[in-house]
């Protein structure tokens, strides 16, 4: 494309005397407008540098449930891939399938097993071992609880996990500044 | 549209008169924005480990040094903490009141956590044992605290096995 000096385009092509006046401006004031660009440039370079600021490369590896408020701590790890338990009020999920209900867990004094939930980390540690056969198995599950769950019931998902093989727990919880 | 224009050009020299082609840069600019925006995270989420410690479970490695042996254990009952050793030390941090109802003294649980790594300065673990009734939210606080103090190898066990 031919590199031209600038000059007032718009209307130009109208074969009309009155409006190739009016667009040069004879007389009064111009309708032709320059769009400003270099503002609209420079809130678009802002907005990426904030938005590289906020971007995380690992990504999301759990959601946050409207369900469930987590507690805050600030000595923590980054999160893992690994089978998601979720506990709310209401149900105990494994990676958004219920297996249990939190108040009937939380009536029984006695550690009972969570069999769905035995049965679905088990079924998941047997797909982990098939995609990976040469490696160890870490047996990580993230346990992710509404603040105010009695432990009684983290305390039999812990254990249901530690029957399927999952000895090591982790806590899902909202970062705090250091 | 920018350009940039040098007055030259004229007595039959190319001109040198430049347009800045600023489109294609906010097309790149825009892209950049929606990538971005699509895979912004905005929630800070981590997590707390902890592996689970079964009480009197026999090691299957070699005899560990002796002071290695004793095992430091942080209860949470209901009404407080409990600091104990499976030497026989114990410290009790009753909960306080504030405002008409009694909460964990997270405080007096910092200190004491301090002065005990002092004296355990070689140990980095310890045994959480929540009981029954205690809300999960104030596990994982005395977790917080636990590791701000220098105990990072946390295991969790039932505390109604040490009572």
């Amino acid at each position: 494309m031919a590199i031209k000096r600038p000059e007032p385009e718009l209307l130009h092509h109208i074969p009309l005397k009155f409006v190739r006046d009016r667009v040069s401006g004879h007389g009064r004031k111009a309708v032709d407008h320059q769009i400003p660009l270099i503002p609209f440039i420079d809130f678009l370079i802002v907005l990426v540098i904030f938005l590289l600021m906020s971007f995380s490369a690992s990504g999301e590896l759990i959601a946050q449930q409207p369900t469930i408020t987590m507690p805050d701590a600030k000595n923590t790890e980054q999160i893992e891939i690994s089978p998601v338990v979720a506990i709310d009020e209401r149900v105990i999920t494994l990676d958004g399938t219920r297996v249990a209900d939190t108040q009937t867990q939380g009536q029984s004094a006695q550690v009972d097993r969570i069999e769905p939930l035995i049965q679905g980390l088990e079924s998941e540690k047997r797909k982990w071992e098939t995609i990976h056969p040469s490696e160890p198995f870490a047996g990580q599950v993230i346990v992710q609880a509404d603040r105010n769950i009695d432990f009684r019931v983290v305390k039999k998902v812990m254990f249901s996990a530690a029957a399927a093989g999952y000895g090591n727990v982790s806590f899902a919880v909202n970062q705090r500044e250091q | 549209m920018a350009a940039i224009e040098t007055g030259g050009g004229g007595s039959g020299k190319k001109a040198v008169n430049q347009e800045i082609p600023l489109i294609p840069f906010i097309d790149l600019l825009l892209c950049c924005v929606m990538f971005l925006l699509a895979t912004a995270v905005w929630n800070q989420l981590a997590a707390m480990n902890a592996n689970q410690q079964v009480p009197g479970q026999a090691s299957t490695e070699d005899a560990p040094p002796e002071d290695e042996k004793v095992k430091l254990i942080l209860q949470i009952r209901n009404s407080g903490y409990v600091l104990g050793s499976s030497a026989g030390e114990s410290i009790d941090i009753e909960k306080r009141a504030v405002a008409d109802q009694k909460e964990f003294d997270t405080d007096e649980l910092q200190a004491k956590l301090g002065q005990w790594k002092q004296a355990w300065d070689k140990r980095d673990d310890l045994i959480v044992a929540p009981e029954d009734g205690v809300r999960y939210e104030d596990v994982i606080r005395a977790m917080d605290i636990a590791s701000a103090a220098g105990f990072i190898n946390l295991s969790m066990a039932d505390g109604a096995a040490f009572l």
